[in-house]
């Protein structure tokens, strides 16, 4: 028997309709206002319709939360916890921290990348996730692609996970027409394998996400550079090399590398630039964020147009577990300054494992 | 009953006399198969490809071929390759090469640009690519690329033709002169014999000499199999062209139905669709096609041509609403 955890935003995706991009904070009252209606209800319904698997025992939250929509199916279930008067994000974190106390073995959640960043704060790591797209902003990777998506990881699920990021938006700046994505961090989700693969073609053998990371850190180690300062991005694969580099690595910072030692930590514009300066050779190692393979200009703003000019293009140093970088049409660059983006523009290599490496265009 | 159109199979039976052939070659399953009948179909493939039968070396299967040419070819060298493509290069042979190179094709041409591997010839390489390309359809080599590349003392070129019968191009003809050229040929594909596997390889010098010591023997069924086929190979032209003339139907009512779909010279065809869970909805109308977004971009998606019967049916299933499947 598997114990699956249920948590519904019931606000999210209200404010799509009427144009407000996003209900974050108290702006789903104006959606309500505007005559939005809640989309959630045929989103849970759709996915938990699909649910074919036998054992399975829910626990879910009270109410618009969840428990209105479980009790329409044919599901074990239990409703723990309580709500009061309108939902909040609050509600949503103290919950899922509830249903890790419970011992669930799977996450479902519906919403939209705020609701992403308050489960990925409830819970980390500690369990994976399912998160059912509701919402207006869906720039994190982690969502599936559609109810039906959803569905198939929670009939299949065992004990296979790859991480998948956690974006979220400024809303403020998305309703004046600015994109701002930060990576706010990281979930686990279910590996879907495609059922219906070919005869003959099978791909080559897959790999664990953690084997993947731990061999392009092995091969980048083996072919670092003396006398350099090496600045490493954010993300997981930055960290698997920090880790094996044994120095300390902030998961959503930039931090810096100087032969074998920590030479700074979560840096911002202004501690980026001072570090160029004092060094003769410098180079950036960085990995492509989300599923739009943006390598600057979503999720770490502190690469300022300023930051790349002083590093040049040449000292970009690309890494991306293949299976990343297979799906991307192109790398992408939006640093705000044309002629930066153009520099950084080109194909480039991307160190995709021990001894790999993938040819691709980045665009701007 | 669904429809299989995801492996690039030969939708047509190979003529009654080849596959009696086949039965024959059960005959003799506990003997060896004779040199007298291997010489006999390197011969055959020599005539039909024009060219030295010194130069073929026979295989149960053009992949394996391939694995011989990496393991072989790859020590101290990069290896570099497309994607998307499947060829299946171990993590074995990546302990010998020095690196493995992929090239990342994207819509809307597949273009391979030429400087991406002139530029990495500096040091020794083998090229490895499909022309035409598999699962894209698109023609990637021409020969003053091809010809570029071979002049190079640094590269080793490997050209995958196994859909050579639908592309109707083909390199061989520069395999006397350029020692460093190797074609991978199958029969798997135009001669309607996957089951039995037959793949070859037309060897430039270089990839000649070291493949002389190969052990050259088939399956029995095989062996009689691409002799009877190669004695009359009538029927694969007349089905190569009836599966183009369906391959070209089918493009066309997808470009009615406003499905994208793109120029192939394969027995196949690449198509695109943004519906949620396309594969899984095809697969609920009964027709089995190959999602690409596992090795490659999502909403891609590749479709064998099959039977005309069949290809209406997939035609038929495409145009109609999807519902999910529950």
């Amino acid at each position: 028997m598997k114990k699956v955890g249920l948590i519904v935003n019931p606000v999210a995706g209200m404010g799509g309709s009427v144009g407000l991009k996003g209900t974050d904070g108290e702006m789903y009252k104006k959606a309500i206002e505007l005559g939005a209606t809640p989309i959630t209800p045929q989103r849970v319904e759709d996915a938990l319709s699909l649910i074919k698997r036998k054992e399975l025992y829910f626990i879910v939250a009270p109410d618009q939360m969840g428990e209105k929509y479980i009790k329409k199916f044919n599901f074990k279930y239990e409703a723990i916890s309580k709500i009061e008067g309108t939902t909040s994000a609050g509600d949503t974190e103290r919950i899922a921290r509830e249903m890790l106390k419970k011992g669930v073995d799977l996450l479902i959640f519906v919403g939209g990348d705020g609701t992403a960043r308050d489960i990925c704060n409830a819970i980390g790591f500690k369990v994976p996730v399912v998160a059912i797209p509701s919402g207006v902003k869906m720039f994190s990777p982690v969502f599936a692609l559609s109810p039906y998506a959803a569905a198939e990881m929670i009939n299949s699920f065992e004990d296979r996970f790859i991480e998948k990021e956690v974006l979220d938006i400024d809303e403020d700046a998305f309703r004046e027409n600015r994109l701002a994505a930060e990576l706010y961090g990281y979930l686990k989700v279910p590996k879907s394998t495609t059922l219906l693969q070919g005869k003959k073609e099978s791909s080559n053998v897959t790999q664990s996400e953690e084997h993947v990371k731990e061999e392009i850190a092995d091969y980048l180690i083996e072919n670092l550079d003396k006398d350099t300062l090496y600045i490493l991005g954010p993300g997981t694969t930055l960290n698997t090399i920090a880790l094996k580099m044994q120095i300390e690595k902030t998961l959503l910072g930039i931090d810096a590398v100087y032969n074998g030692r920590s030479v700074g930590k979560d840096l911002n514009e202004k501690g980026l630039l001072a570090l160029i300066k004092k060094h003769n050779k410098v180079q950036v190692i960085v990995t492509p964020i989300g599923g739009n393979g943006f390598i600057f200009g979503r999720g770490s703003t502190q690469f300022t147009p300023e930051v790349l000019r002083l590093i040049g293009s040449e000292n970009i140093i690309i890494i991306a577990a293949e299976d990343k970088i297979s799906k991307l049409e192109s790398l992408r660059v939006d640093t705000g300054n044309i002629d930066i983006d153009k520099s950084l523009s080109g194909f480039k290599k991307v160190i995709t494992g021990y001894k790999k490496e993938t040819i691709i265009e980045v665009k701007c | 009953m669904l429809i299989n159109l995801q492996a690039n199979e030969n939708p047509f039976l190979p003529p009654e006399n080849v596959m009696e052939a086949a039965k024959k070659g059960l005959k003799n399953i506990n003997r060896y198969s004779e040199l007298e009948y291997l010489n006999e179909l390197k011969q055959l493939l020599a005539d039909y490809n024009d060219i030295s039968p010194q130069r073929i070396t026979l295989s149960p299967g053009s992949d394996f071929l391939l694995r011989d040419i990496i393991n072989t070819f790859s020590e101290n060298r990069k290896i570099i390759t497309i994607n998307p493509s499947f060829f299946s290069i171990s993590h074995q042979t990546l302990k010998f090469a020095n690196k493995l190179i992929k090239i990342q094709l994207v819509p809307q041409n597949f273009i391979l640009k030429p400087e991406l591997i002139l530029y990495e010839l500096d040091n020794p390489t083998l090229i490895i690519i499909d022309n035409p390309n598999n699962p894209t359809g698109a023609v990637l080599l021409d020969e003053n690329l091809i010809e570029n590349i071979l002049q190079s003392p640094n590269a080793l070129l490997l050209i995958d033709e196994a859909y050579f019968e639908f592309s109707k191009q083909t390199f061989a003809g520069l395999i006397e002169q350029y020692p460093n050229l190797a074609i991978l040929r199958t029969m798997d594909k135009a001669f309607s014999l996957a089951g039995l596997r037959l793949g070859y390889l037309l060897a430039g010098d270089f990839f000649k000499n070291k493949f002389l010591d190969f052990p050259k023997f088939l399956p029995t069924p095989t062996l009689f199999a691409g002799i009877e086929a190669l004695k009359n190979p009538e029927y694969v032209f007349e089905n190569v062209e009836k599966i183009i003339a369906e391959r070209e139907k089918v493009k066309e009512k997808l470009h009615e139905l406003n499905i994208e779909v793109f120029p192939s010279k394969g027995n196949f065809l690449l198509i695109k669709s943004n519906a949620p869970d396309f594969e899984q909805k095809m697969v609920g109308k009964g027709i089995l096609i190959r999602s690409l977004s596992e090795e490659w971009l999502s909403d891609f998606y590749r479709v064998s041509i099959g039977l005309p019967k069949e290809n209406d049916a997939f035609l038929l299933a495409i145009s109609l609403p999807h519902k999910m499947k529950g």
